[in-house]
């Protein structure tokens, strides 16, 4: 954080722009210093992912200028921020995984043989350069798609620093960092804050976007808070606290409880103590659901486990253990999953979700965009979905539907989910992301399911929604439903489990009860060596 | 030392991971670790020289066309076997300075046509003191008024010298056209036009062979005016395609279906519905259709030249590249500055050229362009380039590819004739074919080794 001084390197001003009927950006002013670690930071939608683009020409402003050292950029042209040294890593991957990882390297400026053939020894030489600077195992002929995300990811980083300087092309002197770890594990994430430093030292300016208060901290040298597309405030990280920069981000105080102040761990006793969650929970319920040797080939191998009903569950693992495939495994999605699946007792045949769905399970996905909603139907259509063919009148595929009963349904769960929408009518896509994440956990709630498996359900929702989600889902708890939770977030998933099994390369490597319940215990056990998956 | 044991735990899963994962994206998940922690100086020299020591045949195994190729030598051997054969007549010309004469069983000799052809029992030529003898137990016969003998041989029904150029020379009409397709469907993208701008080159290219030059020209200007004309309406249909794909951002589906049948109309507006024939023969038997080692091979040559170009410049040049890019992930593409609606157009256009292409060998083999030649053709072309090993869903395919599909389906074809199936059930087949490649193929990558 040394190198970092004042001399101000890229100044945006006065910038707008507008998306149809959302002003994402309004008359925002930021100054990035030569040499820093800048955060953007913001909840979902404050306008942070937008002015990161717009730096790197991937938006065009409607209004205001972006200048390096005093020269304005064409705004919205990729090829004259990429000119002036701008490089973005995007928070989706943005790759071509059919291709190489030196052709993936190489894509903006293909080293050429003749005029128009590609000279692939030229090009492999270049990648590996490029990328055996951040990790040397990566093999550049490789095929992309079959590198795993963190590889994927720091590829991605790879190629933003390409250095075109002695082709007549241009040297990266700002790189923009689009949320980069929302795909990664923990180690995974680790390691990409220690190449954001690394190459800070080497004199880049890095544009950080992140919602993830322990990587500012970590890694961050100032920090500028956008709400609602507007700027807030441009901080010294050293200079404030997490309590304060939640504050800005939401524009009101969120209830922190005093002592506790070591990173992300703060804001998850701000959340436990809002949610109500931290005492002893009287989990005597009966075992609703007991699951005996799940397997399924490289996936999952022999993992038992057992839910009451009230009690909460948590899966921990790093990305890939196979926490989410249990889920799936469980709920019916995996047709080479072997197992005994008991609920109440009776048992139940693996691999049909269908039937899964009678016998009382649900299922709320991670990614809820792709696998959770549909977003050509209404909010009432997505509540009722799952519960449609049992209130028909026939349970015939031609069944008639009873409109009556259904719109009271879906009545009731928005009501009792606080699920924030215009009307019944809507299409999920008018909802914000946590109101479209609420809705989706509010398809399950009601007498009918008994088991819920939840896999991140606070992916990419903000901080007060997050709140509300923890609530409801403790309060359901609290009511006799039994929870399946898989979280990366290690609070979220200390703060709401009763109990913790964690899982590694598709085994069982523990179960961590009361005070067993810490991230060190739950790491370590996470990392534990496996005989085989 | 949280980084350290990540790193061992990857080592070790490496292994097991390379034996047991079943394939599946979800399954890199041992390797995740690997990434971040350190890894060992032995191991990773390990990965980057196994990489370049896998010995070419075994790269040349693994390669998307092996199992094609595989494919085509099992159908040409069950073919070979199952076919049967067939007698064949040929046919050998004497001088007329030579002599002929018959003899028959007694031993007496005569003149051709002394007595009925059921007592003689041969020919005897004698010319410049060379005798030849030809029995009619052998099977030949003599036509004097054509000078010439006439003998029948065993042939195997597809192994035929004819037949295999049949077959190739079928697929060839298929295949230039199959090999511009691959590209389009590289970019996820489709073109339903191809069989109408097949028939529109073909239609305009006859009636600029028939109405503008004489039946003698020669072929000097012959071959330059009908390839030329077939390929510039060719490459504008497809221009216009490709304009209007980029400019309406509309799905490629969509704006092929209507130029499909738009082109189709002009067609019938220009032509009438009448054929347009009668060309410079030096266009017709003096190229496209010209008699060398008794088979006419000139199509299947265009095919293989077509090919060859068709591998060099998806492989080897920047543009080539840039297809395969768009088509694994266009906004990528886009972010890496690659001039995507360019590369679209340019790609579209090529594919309308070749379709030109292919109608003007069409036009010289067959001496005639009717009005729906080429119908159902964008079916086949299609069929192929996916049989081939291209993917719908883009990133994936192979020019070579396509040529082999176009070849698999003239064999089934060809096979059908061969063992006697009742031509109705053609189609059948073909889609059952289809299917299974397809199934076959997915598999294949479902199970693939990951690294």
């Amino acid at each position: 954080m040394a190198i970092a001084n004042e001399t101000v390197l890229l100044s945006v001003k006065g910038v707008s722009k507008r998306f149809g009927i959302t002003q994402a950006l309004s008359d925002v002013s930021v100054e990035f210093r030569a040499g820093e670690v800048h955060a953007l930071m913001g909840e979902n939608g404050a306008g942070k992912s937008t002015l990161g683009k717009a730096i790197a020409g991937l938006h065009k402003p409607d209004t205001g200028y972006i200048a390096i050292e005093g020269k304005q950029l064409k705004l919205g042209s990729i090829d004259d921020a990429f000119a002036a040294g701008v490089r973005i890593v995007h928070q989706e991957l943005a790759q071509c995984p059919n291709l190489s990882v030196a052709e993936n390297l190489c894509l903006h400026d293909m080293p050429k043989k003749s005029v128009c053939t590609v000279d692939f020894n030229e090009m492999t030489r270049r990648a590996s350069e490029l990328v055996h600077k951040l990790d040397p195992s990566i093999d550049v002929a490789m095929p992309l798609g079959r590198l795993s995300p963190g590889k994927r990811q720091i590829c991605q980083i790879a190629a933003s620093l390409e250095d075109g300087a002695d082709r007549g092309g241009s040297s990266p002197r700002i790189i923009v960092f689009d949320e980069p770890t929302s795909s990664l594990s923990i180690a995974e994430a680790d390691r990409l804050g220690e190449i954001v430093r690394e190459l800070a030292q080497q004199g880049l300016t890095i544009i950080y976007v992140s919602h993830r208060m322990g990587e500012i901290f970590a890694c961050c040298d100032r920090v500028t808070v956008l709400r609602d597309g507007k700027f807030v405030a441009t901080n010294e990280v050293k200079d404030i606290d997490e309590a304060a920069l939640v504050e800005q981000m939401i524009g009101r105080r969120v209830v922190t409880p005093g002592g506790k102040a070591e990173g992300e761990l703060n804001e998850a006793s701000a959340l436990q103590e809002a949610a109500g969650v931290g005492g002893e929970h009287p989990h005597a319920g009966k075992v609703v659901l007991s699951a005996k040797s799940i397997t399924s080939p490289g996936k999952l191998r022999d993992v038992s486990l057992k839910v009451r009903a009230g009690e909460v569950l948590g899966i921990g693992g790093l990305v890939g253990a196979g926490r989410s495939e249990l889920l799936a495994a469980i709920f019916g999605l995996d047709p080479r999953a072997t197992g005994d699946l008991t609920i109440d007792g009776n048992p139940l045949r693996i691999g049909k979700a269908r039937a899964s769905i009678r016998a009382g399970l649900g299922l709320v996905p991670e990614d809820r965009r792709h696998e959770g909603l549909f977003f050509d139907l209404g909010v009432d259509e997505n509540i009722v979905a799952p519960r449609m063919p049992a209130l028909a009148s026939w349970s015939l595929p031609f069944g008639l539907r009873k409109i009556g009963e259904e719109a009271r349904l879906v009545r009731e769960r928005i009501k009792a989910f606080q699920v924030k929408t215009a009307s019944t009518k809507s299409k999920p896509g008018e909802l914000s992301g946590g109101n479209q994440q609420k809705l989706l956990i509010a398809r399950w709630m009601g007498e009918e399911t008994k088991i819920l498996l939840l896999d991140e359900p606070t992916r990419g929702i903000d901080v007060g929604t997050k709140v509300e989600v923890y609530k409801l889902i403790r309060e359901a708890a609290d009511k006799g439903l039994a929870v399946l939770l898989v979280s990366s977030e290690m609070p979220e998933l200390l703060a709401l489990s009763d109990r913790i099994m964690v899982l590694a390369d598709g085994v069982c490597t523990g179960t961590l009860e009361g005070d067993e319940m810490t991230q060190t215990n739950v790491l370590t056990l996470a990392t534990r060596e496996t005989s085989a998956a | 030392m949280y980084h350290a044991r990540g790193g061992r735990t990857g080592q070790n899963s490496q292994y097991r991971f390379r034996s047991l994962c079943d394939g599946s994206p979800r399954c890199s998940s041992p390797l995740n670790v690997a990434t971040v922690g350190p890894v060992t100086e032995s191991s990773q020299n390990n990965q980057t020289q196994s990489a370049s020591r896998t010995p070419l045949i075994r790269r040349l195994a693994g390669a998307q066309e092996a199992g094609l190729l595989l494919v085509i030598v099992l159908m040409g051997t069950l073919l070979a076997i199952l076919g049967g054969t067939k007698q064949k007549q040929f046919r050998i010309d004497i001088s007329p300075e030579a002599n002929v004469v018959e003899f028959y069983a007694d031993g007496t000799e005569g003149t051709p046509g002394d007595r009925p052809l059921p007592q003689v029992s041969g020919w005897r030529v004698t010319e410049n003191s060379n005798t030849t003898t030809f029995d009619r137990e052998e099977g030949f016969s003599y036509n004097a008024g054509q000078q010439a003998f006439f003998g029948k041989t065993t042939v195997n029904k597809f192994l035929d010298k004819e037949n295999l150029v049949l077959v190739a020379k079928d697929a060839s009409f298929i295949a230039i056209m199959a090999v511009g397709m691959t590209a389009v469907i590289i970019l996820a993208g489709i073109d339903l036009s191809v069989g109408s701008i097949y028939g529109l080159s073909a239609l305009l290219g006859a009636m600029a062979l028939n109405g503008l030059l004489d039946p003698g020209t020669s072929a000097l200007l012959s071959i330059p005016v009908g390839v030329g004309i077939c390929c510039l309406v060719g490459a504008l249909c497809g221009a216009a395609n490709g304009i209007m794909i980029v400019g309406l951002r509309v799905h490629p589906f969509v704006i092929t279906l209507g130029t499909m049948a738009a082109y189709r109309g002009v067609i019938f507006v220009v032509s009438k519905g009448q054929s347009v024939g009668q060309f410079p023969s030096s266009f017709t038997s003096g190229f496209f259709k010209a008699e060398i080692a008794g088979v006419y091979p000139v199509p299947v040559i265009v095919m293989l030249l077509v090919g060859a170009v068709g591998v060099f410049l998806l492989a080897k040049t920047v543009v080539g590249r840039q297809v395969y890019a768009i088509g694994g992930n266009e906004t990528a593409a886009k972010y890496a500055g690659i001039p995507v609606g360019r590369v679209k157009f340019i790609v579209y256009t090529l594919l309308g050229l070749l379709a030109g292409l292919s109608a003007a060998v069409y036009l010289g083999y067959l001496g005639a362009a009717e009005p729906n030649a080429g119908m159902t053709y964008e079916l086949k072309v299609i069929a192929a380039t996916v049989i081939g090993g291209a993917s719908l869903m883009g990133g994936r395919g192979s020019a070579l590819g396509a040529v082999l599909g176009a070849i698999v389906i003239q064999l089934i074809d060809n096979g059908m004739i061969i063992l006697g199936v009742d031509q109705s059930y053609n189609q059948i087949v073909m889609g059952v074919a289809i299917i299974i490649a397809v199934v076959i193929d997915q598999a294949k990558t479902r199970f693939a080794p990951k690294g």
